[in-house]
């Protein structure tokens, strides 16, 4: 378990800055996320981070050694991709065992490590199928068990549960992250679900065009984000206008539908979400959107209502 | 679906398209087993005197070796040769890649008799005319092309994350490639070599123009038909047309195993 520093990283592709001076730190036994959309230089990041590609400038360090150059067999990194990338010809427990063969481990200790690993993803009575017997999901937990099985210093994940559909996406993400805290391996995920960043990391660094806009926890940038398009990237934003001419960023759930007293609005929508409602709101040309609990009696289209938030929730964006 | 007449008529064109080009090669078959002294149609009689006369003829077997021998050199050469040239191409980002692959499919595209030239004038300087090794070299860069054309593909369908992640886990790129490619690739590896094989086999351009006093089967059937018009070549041509058509047959095959075993990784 180590800890990663990017330092002025850049990736360019003749005029394409695929990475534009990224500076990271991640400490060990954290699990930071990339977010961004496609295209925003985030599996650039990933692929220079494992050594599958090297930065036009700057310095990678993986536990305090300078790794930039060096090839991936030198890095001892977990891997996953989000098509799984399982070995086709080989059974799961073949798949998992590789790395350790790779690493001359004596055929019990191997027996006893690949067994061990594969009941921490729950699959210890797959270990002799092939990989197109099995699930999505199922494939997705041999990825991992192959990635974490030999103690690797950080644990990298490119959208590893982009594949899946929601119900077991949201499964996989609870018991990933209760994997990653039990072995404490220091890990980076990559993904564009603000959803999946937000629950599983310590720390979100949102990447736009190759740049950093903000590297902070899920809560802080999702409240204060740095810029607008972090406000924007990261959940819903309603934007107002605040004093002096600038803007501000409010979330849906803090702002409050009143009978009278505040911003008059009309219900252009509205939506139902479980446990919560989102209503689509026009105030005078300026759409809000807001979500209230799904309790009581909810307003229906067309209702005027009146928008109400306090200051302290408005949070100034440039 | 009900035929249309349009439908009817390219069938019929593609059906008599195929009995232009196999008739011709499908008369050879009855003469082979003819019992005349010489080439005509209809044979006589039944006989298998031109194949007891092809397999108890010292020169012919001698050439069957030869082409034997050079065949399996050659194809093997190509193979590993074509496979990494295929790799590098398709793997690769560096500068000059579409020249790269211009240059070593250029044997395909380039008439044979020029490259025969070519090679003839070349061997000549480099003292290989009339050498064993020479005509392992010029067969390997004859099916150099062949053998990258399938592998390429195969290569190609390939996901390169498999590797990566091979990488990633430790495995040096020659072990990758052998525990993980090579593997995967196998049904084409295969057809690749039948390919470059039969390549070889068949080749009398090149072979002509540089082999000196070695003989292959299809030079030695060349240098009889100019000699003497003699059945022993139908039943030569027979069991080459039999050959490929098992050879072609089994690499069909196995890329279509290759194919299938793909459907069922996904």
């Amino acid at each position: 378990m180590t800890d990663i520093r990017l330092e002025a990283i850049s990736k360019h592709y003749g005029a394409f800055k695929a990475a534009d001076n990224v500076d990271l730190a991640v400490a060990q036994g954290e699990f930071v996320t990339i977010l961004g959309p496609s295209g925003s230089g985030k599996t650039t990041l990933l692929s220079l981070i494992a050594g599958l590609n090297q930065p036009t400038t700057g310095r990678i360090l993986i536990g305090g050694r300078d790794v930039t150059g060096s090839p991936p067999q030198q890095r001892n990194v977990g891997l996953v991709f989000q098509s799984y990338a399982l070995f086709p010809h080989m059974s799961v427990f073949d798949n998992v065992a590789f790395p350790l063969r790779v690493r001359k481990t004596p055929p019990d200790a191997l027996r006893a490590k690949v067994m061990a690993a594969l009941e921490l993803v729950q699959l210890q009575g797959l270990a002799n199928r092939r990989p197109a017997q099995l699930s999505g999901g199922q494939q997705q937990r041999v990825a991992l068990a192959r990635a974490f099985v030999f103690e690797p210093d950080i644990l990298l994940l490119d959208e590893p549960l982009g594949a899946l559909d929601r119900k077991l996406r949201e499964e996989l993400q609870v018991e990933l992250k209760q994997l990653q805290r039990r072995i404490g391996v220091t890990t980076i995920l990559v993904t564009h679900d603000q959803e999946e960043a937000l629950s599983l990391s310590d720390r979100v660094m949102v990447l736009d065009r190759g740049q950093v806009q903000q590297i902070a926890a899920p809560q802080e940038a999702y409240l204060r984000p740095a810029n607008k398009f972090v406000a924007d990237f990261l959940g819903i934003a309603n934007f107002v206008q605040l004093p002096g001419g600038r803007e501000g960023v409010i979330r849906p759930e803090r702002i409050r539908l009143a009978a009278s007293g505040g911003l008059a609005a009309k219900v252009v929508e509205a939506v139902y979400l479980g446990q919560t409602i989102r209503y689509h709101l026009d105030a005078g040309g300026t759409g809000f959107v807001a979500a209230a609990p799904f309790v009581g009696q909810p307003h229906a289209i067309g209702d005027s209502v009146s928008l109400t938030w306090d200051e302290a929730d408005v949070w100034p964006v440039a | 679906m009900k035929p249309t007449l349009a439908s009817r008529l390219v069938a019929a064109t593609g059906i008599a398209a195929l009995a232009f080009l196999v008739l011709p090669l499908l008369i050879v078959v009855p003469m082979s087993f003819s019992s005349a002294r010489s080439l005509s149609f209809p044979p006589p009689g039944f006989s298998l005197r031109w194949y007891v006369g092809f397999f108890g003829d010292e020169r012919w077997m001698e050439a069957l070796w030869t082409s034997l021998a050079l065949a399996f050199i050659s194809s093997i050469f190509a193979v590993v040769l074509g496979g990494l040239a295929a790799y590098g191409l398709r793997r690769g980002t560096f500068r000059g890649r579409d020249v790269q692959e211009g240059n070593f499919m250029a044997p395909l595209i380039v008439p044979t008799i020029i490259a025969a030239v070519a090679m003839y004038l070349g061997f000549a300087k480099a003292n290989l005319l009339g050498t064993f090794a020479g005509l392992v070299l010029a067969h390997t860069v004859l099916s150099v092309p062949l053998v990258m054309m399938v592998l390429g593909v195969a290569i190609r369908s390939f996901d390169v994350r498999i590797e990566q992640v091979g990488w990633s886990l430790g495995g040096s790129w020659f072990y990758t490639a052998r525990t993980v490619l090579l593997p995967n690739i196998a049904p084409s590896l295969f057809a690749a070599w039948i390919f470059a094989f039969i390549g070889s086999f068949d080749e009398v351009i090149v072979t002509s123009f540089i082999a000196g006093t070695y003989e292959t089967i299809p030079k030695k059937m060349f240098n009889e038909l100019i000699l003497e018009v003699n059945p022993t070549i139908t039943a030569v041509a027979t069991l080459l047309m039999a050959f490929t058509i098992l050879a072609l047959g089994l690499s069909a095959w196995m890329l279509h195993r290759a194919g299938k075993l793909r459907e069922t990784m996904l």
